[in-house]
């Protein structure tokens, strides 16, 4: 139990990383990303295969979260010319687009057959209780981000995103580099979700393309709007409920006895999907409203 | 005879397909102002109720058809009272983000009953024709026809009937066009049947000409995007020509990269465009 314990709670802070991701880029700025699995995959593939291929982790964890935040910045370059509903597609697609490639292309990315034995960081030192070092390690990792974030949305920076968020017009009379802010944020965001993707990867050991199916995506919105966007703690909280949400429902299995895997996990889905669209029309700004004039 | 013949005979095809939901989808986004995701999905809806039909109760295929259009829009209809209808005021990406949520509750109820597995309808088997050295179904040829068929009757709807004046008069300007005593919900609700219709009536011509599985609609919301991107929001025409384009090149392009790549090149049109015309081609001035 203890066991089962950690180990969700150790996903629960992965996913608690990307949504907070997420929050900097649609939270803060406004900006639509339906590929937010992407950069989490970009960050997973990028370390593992450097780790792999032996390179020492403190190089191949700052080359993944700068390759995330490369491919962030590189698609929002792109992309956020667009008007917002064709972001939506561009994005959505980008993070399928993605998944072909790491299916496809299996001279770099070993395929359908995923990347195994990933080294995990400090294993021999911590043998017996490897899993609480590492649930400790993430949640110090969230701890990190969070704080970090907090600092830049009540910075002028973070200021500036809120300002575009609400009128994009309005901050660039005002004289703001709207397009540069936007970027950033995306970039900015998108090397959070690249953060956990590293975690994700090493925590594992095993990473494949099918672990990063865009409905993931999906599930980093929910936790988002279910928390209340614009606010990191929201972010947070909304992780915690929806895994409770998704955990919860896989203990339905032992009570309801015609429930097959398959329809169970297409309950847990049709779940996620109900929360969702009731989310959307009952309280869109979730369970944590973000603060008016909040700074 | 170069095998690209065929591959353009089956893009057409495709794209013949593809043209039925790409409409619904284009003409809903003009009037509603958002792109809802759940119009790929009713193909899959359509396509598993033909199914029960078809093996359940041993209708024919023509039967199970007609019942597919009539269930799914009726479908459509159920999604747009309780999910969109509330949220007509919010901004389009609100409502954007609920038809996803709604696109995956109605693939994963598919999933619940059916499960993954690969289906298909119980139609008597007909051997391929060969014409100039082309293989081509008797099914293919069926699909095709109906599909044009079915275009031309949405088009000449819109442009003759007074609900179809109506519905170009609110998609072009919802306010004046209700000032002028258009009924607004009346014609959304119209829209909304009948693209729920069109896009049900192409699940079964899908599943006809390849297979019946929970992903199968879902997965094409690359392709409906691109093809009406590509013929500018708001054009049934348009999203026709948009189609066929899209399904010649997806079938093309398989001599050149390989097949799972399919949705990345619907990806790719979508980047062409939108880089060309940040705003979409013609019909999508907002």
């Amino acid at each position: 139990m203890i066991a089962y314990l950690t180990a969700i709670a150790t996903l629960v802070g992965v996913r608690a990383l990307v949504t907070l991701g997420l929050n900097v880029q649609w939270g803060m700025a406004g900006l639509v990303n339906l590929g937010a699995v992407a950069f989490f995959a970009v960050g997973a593939y990028t370390s593992a295969l450097l780790a792999v291929g032996g390179t020492p982790l403190l190089f191949a964890w700052p080359a993944a979260v700068g390759l995330a935040a490369a491919a962030g910045a590189g698609l929002a370059m792109v992309a956020l010319r667009l008007r917002e509903d064709y972001l939506a597609i561009v994005t959505l697609g980008f993070g399928e687009v993605l998944r072909l490639f790491l299916l496809n292309e299996a001279w770099l990315t070993r395929g359908a057959n995923g990347v195994t034995a990933i080294p995990r960081p400090l294993h021999a030192q911590f043998t017996g209780h490897y899993d609480v070092f590492y649930l400790v390690l993430v949640l110090a990792t969230v701890a990190v981000v969070y704080l970090a974030l907090e600092r830049v949305r009540r910075s002028p920076f973070g200021r500036l995103l809120r300002a575009i968020r609400e009128d994009e017009i309005v901050a660039a009379v005002a004289g703001k580099p709207v397009f540069r802010c936007k970027v950033q944020a995306f970039a900015l965001g998108a090397g959070v979700a690249g953060i956990a993707g590293i975690l994700f990867a090493h925590y594992l050991a095993y990473v494949e393309p099918n672990m990063f199916l865009p409905q993931e995506s999906l599930f980093v919105w929910l936790a988002l709007i279910l928390g209340g966007s614009g606010n990191n703690r929201g972010a947070l909280l909304g992780s915690v409920v929806l895994l409770g949400l998704l955990e919860g429902s896989r203990f339905a299995k032992d009570l309801i006895p015609f429930l097959t895997g398959v329809r169970l996990a297409a309950a847990q889905q049709i779940l996620v999907g109900v929360v969702l669209v009731v989310l959307m029309i009952r309280r869109p700004e979730g369970l944590l409203p973000e603060k008016p004039g909040a700074s | 005879m170069p095998p690209i013949a065929q591959y353009v005979f089956n893009g057409v095809v495709t794209g013949g397909i593809l043209a039925l939901p790409a409409v619904a989808f284009s003409l809903l986004w003009r009037l509603l102002r958002f792109p809802n995701f759940a119009v790929s999905t009713y193909l899959t809806v359509g396509a598993y109720v033909a199914l029960v039909l078809n093996h359940g109760v041993r209708a024919s295929i023509e039967m199970a058809w007609l019942s597919a259009l009539v269930v799914t829009g009726a479908v459509a209809l159920g999604v747009d009272r309780i999910a969109f209808r509330p949220m007509r005021s919010r901004r389009p990406f609100s409502l954007a983000i609920a038809s996803i949520g709604v696109a995956f509750i109605l693939e994963n109820v598919v999933r619940f009953v059916w499960g993954n597995d690969f289906r298909s309808y119980d139609v008597p088997v007909s051997r391929a024709m060969s014409v100039a050295g082309l293989r081509i179904g008797r099914e293919q040829l069926l699909i095709l026809g109906v599909a044009v068929g079915v275009m031309a009757l949405a088009q000449a709807f819109l442009l003759r009937t007074r609900l179809g004046i109506a519905m170009r008069a609110t998609a072009d300007n919802a306010l004046l066009a209700a000032a002028k005593g258009v009924p607004t919900e009346r014609v959304i609700a119209a829209a909304t049947l009948g693209g729920g219709a069109l896009a049900g009536g192409a699940g079964v011509f899908l599943g006809l000409d390849a297979s019946i599985d929970p992903l199968m609609g879902g997965g094409l919301i690359i392709s409906v995007f691109a093809a009406a991107i590509l013929g500018g929001i708001g054009s049934a025409p348009g999203a026709l020509a948009g189609a066929l384009i899209v399904g010649i090149v997806e079938e093309v392009g398989m001599l050149v990269v390989p097949p799972t790549y399919k949705t990345a090149i619907g990806f790719v049109i979508i980047l062409a465009v939108l880089l060309v015309r940040p705003t979409g081609l013609a019909g999508a001035r907002t």
